[in-house]
């Protein structure tokens, strides 16, 4: 079932808004197409690193949410992408065009099961310019493999334990809406 | 002068903090990070990137092996870029560890400075306290070896005047009178120990034989000494000398020996040459010198010997001699056997 939703939303940076729709209890919400067209992200999507949208959903006390992963293959010139829904399910899929890309990204994401008539929502979109793969890689990297411990030789073990620590994927941009959805 | 030196070491801390600071700053933002900040390093790893891909398309059968380099690459680049991502905060961490590191040094060197000042001031205090002790000890003696000839004095003067009110004989009167000379006398020796000791000279240097020089002496002063046998080994050197003072300084070597050894005394004097230096080591047989003053041996007023036995200062008379001939007096060794000292002369000429 899909019902028409009203969105009393009080969005930041004067974005599009998500839409919403529910189907079986479970509330779905389809983000804007100008989140991939924000100059930041557009411009990390094309960096070869996967960047991560990760969408936060609070209502009230619970906490709910999704991931999308987008990588540009730079190879085959096409993106990966991923989306991890609220319930763990796992879609994967490779899309050639900005075109494709577009439509894999408004597709509906399921965030959260709710039987109530009306919800209050919390969204938080947070993207990430790389993901805990890759950060684990290059903290690896730096602590193991070569890295700083080359250079500083025998101090060089508390040094790459300080910098390795402090890799970290820290948003670089984030969105935020707040919705009021009458469900029934 | 304490102050300085902790001021020296607070500035030596510091730099050397600095130091460490500007070296592992160096370090770390000098290499991997600058790599990654660094435009043409980037540019050049796309560009290998491009090139894989052109070669794919020139030679398809090798599309796998170029496809391997271009992953290759592709992971070197983008750990740089998440280094590069990272790098503010990589130096603002690194930042605050060596700010730490630098609190925690200059709380050490401040702990240090305290503690020496701290041990210093106990220093101060021990070495006050040692001072006044031997000051007091020397007082005791000065008082006794005054005390002793004058209430002498004093009592054969009453004795010489009693006398003569008695009618004594020229004799008697004569007795009383020298024995009164003798501890005026006694007191005459006294001072001109410490006159010797306050107003010792330059010594006048002359090339002398010193092997005739231990010979005479051992023959002068063969019987000084009655619990002691001199004997000289034989040898010659030619040393710049003063022979009056260097006798005195075998004469207070001898006097210590005498006091020290048993009936079958033995003073032995041996000529040791050693390149341009002379030295001649005078060993006894004696019951060695207390552990405990071995350190100070050297020093004014220190003696084993009772109060008004000897005032300890022919040691430290001597050493001052042969410091004043270029030279040194050392003690060598000092046991249940015996106890050396080495007379070292000066090199050069008169």
């Amino acid at each position: 079932m899909v019902l028409a939703l009203l969105l009393l939303a009080l969005s930041a940076r004067g974005q599009q808004r998500p839409s919403f729709t529910m189907n079986g209890g479970v509330l779905s919400a389809s983000l804007p197409a100008s989140v991939l067209q924000d100059a930041s992200v557009r411009k990390q999507l094309a960096s070869g690193l996967t960047t991560t949208f990760l969408l936060v959903v609070r209502e009230g006390k619970n906490l709910s949410g999704a991931r999308m992963e987008v990588r540009y293959d730079l190879w085959d010139e096409v993106w990966l992408v991923k989306r991890v829904e609220f319930d763990g399910k796992v879609d994967r899929q490779r899309v050639a065009s900005p075109e494709a890309l577009e439509k894999w990204w408004r597709t509906p994401a399921r965030l959260l099961l709710t039987n109530a008539d009306r919800v209050v929502l919390q969204v938080d979109l947070s993207v990430l310019p790389f993901s805990a793969a890759e950060e684990e890689d290059a903290r690896q990297w730096i602590t193991k493999s070569g890295g700083v411990g080359t250079a500083t030789g025998g101090g060089g073990g508390i040094v790459d334990a300080l910098i390795g620590t402090t890799i970290s994927a820290r948003p670089i941009t984030s969105f935020r809406w707040n919705v009021d959805l009458a469900l029934r | 002068m304490t102050r300085t030196r902790s001021l020296v070491t607070l500035l030596a801390a510091v730099a050397a903090a600095a130091l460490l600071f500007w070296y592992v700053l160096h370090q770390v933002s000098g290499h991997w990070l600058d790599v990654a900040l660094r435009p043409e390093v980037r540019q050049a790893l796309e560009r290998s990137m491009e090139d894989q891909k052109q070669l794919r398309r020139l030679d398809p059968s090798r599309r796998e092996v170029y496809r391997q380099r271009f992953e290759e690459t592709q992971t070197l680049l983008n750990r740089i870029e998440v280094l590069r991502m990272n790098r503010e905060a990589m130096l603002h961490r690194f930042e605050l560890a060596l700010v730490l590191v630098f609190s925690l040094g200059a709380l050490l060197a401040a702990v240090t400075i305290w503690m020496r000042y701290r041990r210093a001031q106990e220093r101060e205090r021990a070495e006050y306290l040692e001072r006044v002790t031997s000051l007091q000890e020397t007082a005791r003696r000065h008082a006794h070896e005054i005390k002793g000839p004058l209430t002498a004095a004093r009592l054969e003067l009453e004795r010489f005047s009693d006398l003569a009110r008695r009618g004594a004989s020229e004799q008697e009167l004569g007795a009383a009178h020298d024995s009164v000379g003798e501890e005026l006398e006694r007191l005459a020796r006294f001072t001109r120990e410490f006159s010797s000791f306050g107003g010792m000279g330059s010594p006048l240097l002359r090339r002398e034989s010193l092997g005739q020089l231990v010979e005479e002496f051992c023959t002068t002063f063969a019987s000084a000494w009655p619990s002691l046998r001199l004997e000289d080994t034989g040898g010659d050197a030619v040393v710049c000398v003063d022979r009056d003072m260097f006798r005195q300084v075998l004469v207070n070597l001898c006097t210590n020996s005498a006091r020290a050894v048993g009936e079958d005394g033995r003073m032995t004097f041996s000529i040791v040459k050693n390149g341009a230096r002379v030295m001649l080591d005078a060993r006894d047989n004696g019951s060695g010198i207390p552990h405990s003053l071995r350190a100070r041996v050297f020093d004014p007023y220190v003696t084993t010997r009772r109060i008004g036995e000897g005032m300890g200062l022919g040691l430290s008379i001597s050493r001052k001699v042969m410091l004043d001939h270029g030279g040194d007096l050392e003690l060598v060794s000092s046991s249940a056997e015996g106890t050396v000292f080495r007379v070292t002369f000066g090199v050069g000429a008169c």
